[in-house]
């Protein structure tokens, strides 16, 4: 295996249909914009890219929306080279930068790009396209009935039982949150709000309310990663990449994902997550301790607070005690999504892996701003996507 | 359209119609799907169950999934009976389709009920939110879930005992 370095990263401002920001822009010009940002920071040109790995959502024959890697390489110039379009829900950002680096890790080239982008559709998503009494998505909704949000209520209730959460504490992730955000300028949202904004917001699934969940988003990432030795010839202070994982779904696992389980006999919660992380502390030798900061996927604030618990960064039940003393902000002992998070940005699904492994680069190269951790040395990024998979990378300086 | 009430005394396949001049109206009962669930003998799912490991499915599963399991010898299972609430959720809004419900919308309780059957479960609640709580125990049921063409689609859902 080889050292990876990441050389150049770009991030087309995440926006919403018809703003000022993303307009009516496809995802192809998003990614245009990304891909030119990231060749121009990597100093490198097009024609020295050796190979595609992209995030897609895309289905096959053309079905769906979202983004196919080759759409993008004609855009910019087809040059013949492979073109990887990996999918895996949310997920697939974090599964492109990983077959992206494993490419580069497993000397098949020394140049890859990835990229990822997302023009979501309008209003809500269908997880079922079908009326199969086969499809578990179609029981769920048609003899259940639970809104996309429903499933994290019921964890952050559980979280209430468990710990003592409160509400407040909920909507205080939230305002931390878009607090890093302001002066990021790829974030959609950039404006403080307040406690008691969060709990005037409506409850979208109780306990949780709409400024606590992230919306839909549409942006690009992208990241240009090379050989640390070719890195060397473009620049004296390239940034690493200590590991990247991908890991799906244990059958132990004790989240209530379909219509029914076993019931599980411990608290095995997120384990494709978990088995992400844990594998990349494993495979980088680098302890949660060591984490200088962390850019995790908060699709709602309850992540803000399980998964840095579940993965060891602090202890069981603390991470609420370390928000309430302001200790998960840029400048505390447990930075947790220094950017702004999902929260702040939005999901534009495919994108949101790429976007990480940006964030904690310009961190570790300390071009974050106003969102810098001080003396930034190791990050850590991690994806979550339906389908049961997860993503982990640790980058380093 | 009238208020309707599922009328747990008789149990079976027709609910209370609405009350027109005092007379009873009789509402067929349908399963939302059918073969999910029954209402004979007792509120039950029907699912199978592992006999080499002991896991639990529901809805049905052709073979066992447990990676851990060394065959897979699945036979048929009603489970029914009584759980804990794990956790609990509420549709605020409602959901997508293909979920149906009576208009206009109400919100309701999504229980994730862990059942002394071994399975954990997510179902609606009958209960209204301010009644449910983690660690309370309720008991599986078949309940309405909404109206379509004079007749009641049914589904499990969960009552606090
Ligand atoms: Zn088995």
């Amino acid at each position: 295996m080889r050292e990876v370095s990441v050389l150049g990263v770009g991030v087309h401002r995440f926006g919403k249909t018809g703003d000022e920001v993303v307009g009516t822009k496809s995802v192809t010009e998003l990614c245009r914009h990304a891909v030119q940002m990231a060749l121009k920071d990597a100093g490198v040109s097009w024609g020295q890219i050796e190979a595609v790995a992209a995030a897609s959502s895309r289905f096959s024959g053309g079905k769906g929306w979202g983004l196919n890697g080759n759409d993008v390489v004609e855009d910019i110039g087809s040059t013949g080279i492979p073109v990887y379009n990996l999918s895996a829900g949310c997920a697939a950002g974090g599964n492109a930068f990983n077959v992206g680096y494993s490419l580069v890790a497993g000397g098949i080239h020394d140049m890859v790009l990835v990229v990822g982008g997302e023009v979501m559709p309008k209003g809500m998503i269908q997880t079922s396209g079908v009326e199969e009494a086969t499809d578990p998505e179609f029981l769920r909704q048609r003899c259940v009935g639970m809104p996309g949000p429903s499933f994290w209520a019921t964890l952050a209730r559980r979280r209430m039982f468990d710990h003592g959460t409160t509400e407040e504490q909920y909507a205080r992730v939230t305002v931390k949150a878009r607090k890093c955000s302001v002066g990021n300028p790829h974030a959609r949202f950039q404006k403080e709000i307040s406690v008691a904004d969060v709990l005037a917001s409506p409850y979208v699934s109780n306990p949780l309310r709409l400024f606590e969940i992230c919306p839909v988003s549409n942006g690009a990432a992208a990241v240009v990663i090379c050989s640390a030795a070719k890195a060397r010839q473009f620049t004296g202070k390239p940034v690493t990449v200590a590991t990247s994982t991908v890991a799906t779904i244990d059958f132990t696992d004790a989240l209530p994902r379909g219509l029914a389980g076993p019931v599980p006999t411990g608290p095995s919660f997120h384990t494709e997550a978990k088995a992400a992380v844990m594998r990349a502390f494993e495979r980088a030798a680098i302890g949660p301790r060591d984490i200088s900061f962390t850019e995790l996927q908060d699709n709602t604030c309850y992540y803000e607070l399980a998964f840095p618990e579940e993965w060891g960064l602090c202890e069981p039940g603390e991470a609420q005690a370390l928000l309430d003393s302001g200790q998960t902000t840029p400048v505390g002992r447990m930075p947790i999504n220094p950017s702004g998070g999902f929260v702040s940005f939005g999901e534009a699904t495919t994108a949101m892996g790429v976007w990480q492994i940006a964030e904690l680069t310009w961190q570790l190269r300390g071009q974050a701003g106003a969102r810098q951790v001080p003396d930034a040395k190791v990050g850590l990024a991690q994806t979550n996507g339906l389908g049961g998979n997860a993503t982990a990378a640790i980058l380093k300086r | 359209m009238a208020e309707k009430r599922s009328n747990e005394v008789d149990g079976a396949f027709v609910e209370e119609g609405s009350v027109a001049g005092g007379s009873f109206v009789p509402v067929l009962r349908v399963p939302a799907v059918p073969g999910l669930f029954s209402e004979e003998g007792g509120a039950t799912v029907l699912g199978n169950k592992c006999l080499a490991c002991g896991t639990p499915y529901f809805p049905k599963a052709a073979e066992c999934h447990n990676p851990r399991c060394g065959e897979s010898r699945m036979a048929d299972c009603a489970f029914g009976g009584k759980g804990v609430i794990w956790s609990y959720s509420v549709a605020d809004f409602p959901p997508p389709p293909p979920h149906k419900f009576d208009k206009p919308f109400k919100s309701y309780v999504i229980g994730v009920i862990d059942m002394d059957n071994g399975l954990r479960m997510v179902g609606q609640m009958v209960d209204p939110l301010e009644h449910v709580r983690v660690g309370a125990q309720v008991e599986l049921v078949v309940d309405t879930l909404y109206h379509e063409e004079g007749k009641a689609y049914t589904s499990w859902k969960f009552k606090l005992v």
